[in-house]
Order: C-alpha cells, then sequence, then structure tokens
C-alpha cells in the first residue's frame, strides 16, 4: 500500500491542482482530504500517504537536518495531523498539497525546537497564522502564483535558487544561511527579494516589491 | 489603514517557519490587522508548497505506515492531553491575539507608563508589552538589538513618523528614539527586543559549534 501506486500519480496532480482557478478544489488530493474527513476513509488516507509522505521525508531530510530515524518520526507526527485536522481542511480555500506543506512545516520547527531542548513553551501553531481564506481573491491569486512560479523557477539564477531552497525546504532562517554560505547577511536578503520578485510571487497583490 | 508593514524577508522567514518564536508573535499579531500580509503569506506560503512538491520524492520503509495506522484511533485522546499542559506563554499569545490585555500583569513604571513582562521566550531578550497613557511619552533610549513593535491601540509617534493601531515597526541597533503616544487615547504596543546573539538557532547549536563561535 506504501509503494508506488499506478503511473501518474506523482506530478500530474500537482499541477492540476493549481490549473483550478478558483471555487472548490477537485484534484485527486484535495478530495482526498474530503473523504478522510466525511468517512473516516483509511483507503483514500493510504493513497494520500503514499504520495505525500515520501515528500514529507524528503523535506525533513532537506539540508542534513534531520536523523533519518527523526525524519519518519516527522511523516508519523504530519500523517497522524493529516487524519485529526482533515475535517477542518476546506478546499475552497485552499489546495490540500499547501495545506499538508504548513502542517509539515510546523511539525518540523516543533521538531527542531524539541531537539534543541529549547524550552520555548510554544508550538509553531501558537505563533503562527493560520489562514482563512477570507479575501475572496486569495485563492485565484495564490493558484496563478503557483503556475507561473514553475515556470519561472527552472529560469532562476542559481544563487538565488539555492537560497529559496534553503529558506523554505531546510527552514533556515536569512542569518543562518548567510552563516553557511560565508555570505553577508544584506547579500542573503536582496537575493530572496530578488528571487521573489523574479518569481513575480507579489504580482497580483499590488506591493511595492 | 495599516500604512507599516514586515518586509519580505521577514514575511517569507515567518511564512517558513525560521522566524524565532516571539518575533513570529509580533508578526501574526500583524496579520490580524492586515489584509494586505495575509495576502501576501498566502502567496509565500504557496511558493513553499510548490517546491515542497517538486521535491525528489524519498522512499518510506512500510513499517511507517503500519505504525501511522495502528495510532489513528488514538489521535484525539493525544490532542485533548495537550491541550490541558497549555504552557503560560502559550496561554498569554492566546490572550494577545484575543486582546485580553487586562488580564496580563501589568507594572506601572512611571506616571504614563505602565509594562507587562511577558516572559521568557525563544529569540527575544526583552518581551513586553507597553502601556503609555494619551499623550505621555517613553524616555529616549537606544537598543543593543534590532526592536520590533507593533500598535495593538492607540498610536505614538517619533522623530521618523507617527504610527496606528496594526503598524509594524523595526528599529535597528544603536537607532535613538523617544516615542510619545498620541493625544485622543491611551497607547498599547507589543515589542520583541532581539537577543543579542542572533545564531542562537539549533541549527548551530546542534551541528556546527565552530560554525557558531565564528559568527557569535
Ligand atoms: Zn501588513
Amino acid at each position: 500500500m506504501v509503494d508506488k501506486q499506478g503511473e501518474g500519480a506523482r506530478g500530474q496532480p500537482a499541477t492540476s491542482a493549481w490549473s483550478v482557478p478558483q471555487g472548490r478544489r477537485t484534484d485527486e488530493w484535495s478530495q482526498c482530504v474530503v473523504r478522510i474527513a466525511e468517512h473516516r476513509d483509511r483507503a483514500a488516507f493510504g493513497k494520500f500517504f503514499s504520495h505525500f509522505a515520501p515528500l514529507i521525508k524528503a523535506f525533513a531530510l532537506s539540508g542534513s537536518s534531520l536523523s533519518a530515524a527523526h525524519a519518519d518520526e516527522l511523516v508519523q507526527e504530519v500523517m497522524l495531523k493529516v487524519w485529526q485536522k482533515a475535517a477542518g481542511f476546506n478546499p475552497e480555500k485552499a489546495a490540500a498539497s499547501t495545506w499538508v506543506y504548513t502542517i509539515a512545516r510546523n511539525c518540523r520547527t516543533d521538531m527542531f525546537r524539541r531537539l534543541q531542548k529549547f524550552d520555548t513553551q510554544l508550538e509553531a501553531e501558537d505563533v503562527g497564522f493560520e489562514l482563512e481564506g477570507a479575501e475572496p481573491t486569495m485563492a485565484l491569486h495564490a493558484s496563478r502564483g503557483a503556475v507561473r512560479v514553475r515556470e519561472l523557477m527552472s529560469d532562476l539564477p542559481q544563487d538565488q535558487a539555492q537560497i529559496l531552497a534553503k529558506v523554505y525546504m531546510e527552514g533556515k532562517s536569512h542569518s543562518e544561511t548567510a552563516a553557511e554560505l560565508g555570505l553577508p547577511l544584506g547579500t542573503v536578503k536582496s537575493r530572496v527579494r530578488l528571487a521573489i520578485q523574479k518569481l513575480q510571487v507579489f504580482m497580483d497583490v499590488g506591493s511595492e516589491e | 489603514m495599516v500604512k507599516y508593514h514586515p518586509d519580505t524577508n521577514t514575511l517569507l522567514e515567518f511564512a517558513a517557519s525560521s522566524l524565532p518564536a516571539a518575533q513570529s508573535v509580533v508578526v501574526s499579531t500583524h496579520l490580524q490587522f492586515c489584509s494586505e500580509c495575509r495576502q501576501r503569506l498566502a502567496q509565500l506560503e504557496s511558493l513553499g508548497a510548490t517546491m515542497f512538491e517538486d521535491a525528489q520524492p524519498i522512499d518510506i520503509n512500510p513499517s511507517v505506515f503500519d505504525n501511522v495506522l495502528a495510532r489513528l484511533d488514538e489521535v484525539q485522546e493525544v490532542h485533548a492531553a495537550n491541550d490541558a499542559n497549555a504552557s503560560t506563554m502559550s496561554w498569554t499569545v492566546k490572550q494577545i491575539r484575543k486582546g485580553n490585555l487586562d488580564e496580563l500583569d501589568w507594572k506601572k513604571v512611571t506616571r504614563s507608563l505602565r509594562i507587562a513582562d511577558l516572559g521568557e521566550i525563544e529569540g527575544a531578550a526583552e518581551f513586553s508589552l507597553y502601556h503609555i497613557a494619551e499623550g505621555g511619552r517613553i524616555p529616549q533610549h537606544n537598543h543593543s538589538g534590532t526592536e520590533m513593535t507593533l500598535v495593538l491601540q492607540g498610536g505614538f509617534s517619533d522623530e521618523s513618523g507617527s504610527y496606528h493601531a496594526g503598524d509594524f515597526i523595526i528599529r535597528e541597533a544603536g537607532d535613538i528614539h523617544a516615542p510619545t503616544a498620541l493625544p485622543g487615547s491611551d497607547c498599547i504596543c507589543l515589542a520583541v527586543l532581539e537577543a543579542p546573539l542572533r545564531f542562537t538557532r539549533w541549527h548551530h547549536r546542534w551541528l556546527s559549534p565552530l560554525l557558531q563561535l565564528r559568527a557569535g
């Protein structure tokens, strides 16, 4: 069940998720989460697991920040949260992939904090912000942005792509990124801003980027 | 109308969950005031999700799935237990987010200034709320680290401008200012003074102590 599913399971759903311009998402993974929520459907859960668990493991091991055992533990934590929080997933407001990404991100931050034994007394959820899609245009912007992002990502200069990977996939702060790459903090900051600009992440918001 | 926002770098660190806890509280409280930044956050999160989806998948041992299946039914109880163990800091952050500021532990400092010290938290040398009576002034001061401030109620002005509810302000180390509450209503601000040592997160302590020494 955990092994590779039928052909086309990977890659295709990812793009179709973003090609739905607005409204209720009907992609495979969003429907999967809805079935998990409504019917406690273990088959749907297994399918979701076989697609996302290997991505969560890759996310955990980015930059070798966690051991393989911790990565497996993270996969378990995230997938248990998927089961537990499925009822709160709203396909009108978010793609399932973004939803599971934010869960994985929060769980990983909590694991980082536990491992360094930093007694923050706070979990990532306590200090984060759960977007509820209150802005009617948000889903539209996000989906259009992601289609472009994939197109533009391949043209991104290597030094900018590398920094984005450290910041997102490895979860490193700008200061940590600067220290690891032996770059001034200001250089990291400006490369991040350039990358965000090139990827046109904010193109629809009318920000002063 | 919110005029001052976190910059792209700060919002991205927040979106990627690499901002320390104290600073994250300030940013997330700003987001309650600001739909523009909520949109920006949504877009930064979808960029993160895109990179996550495009990662090279790594095979999972089937026993991991079996373990998860075996634990599905215990999930609800674990969750309830966590709520019961919620920390003081977690409670404090909830009060701030809800605006229940009277519940916090305020100390009178001067005739026009009260401060609630919110306690020790990752990333901060000081994490506190300031209550400045209308027209009152905070003595001129500078700081050793970056100070992040969010106006929760009322407003204040200093040498650089005037700020109102929802505004997010950064003052770099060494900046000197003397904020004065605007007339009309008392001003309440949430403020974080960055811990002096920048490299406190786990990557450096755990993986690269040499790097930490050099960086420090
Ligand atoms: Zn804002």
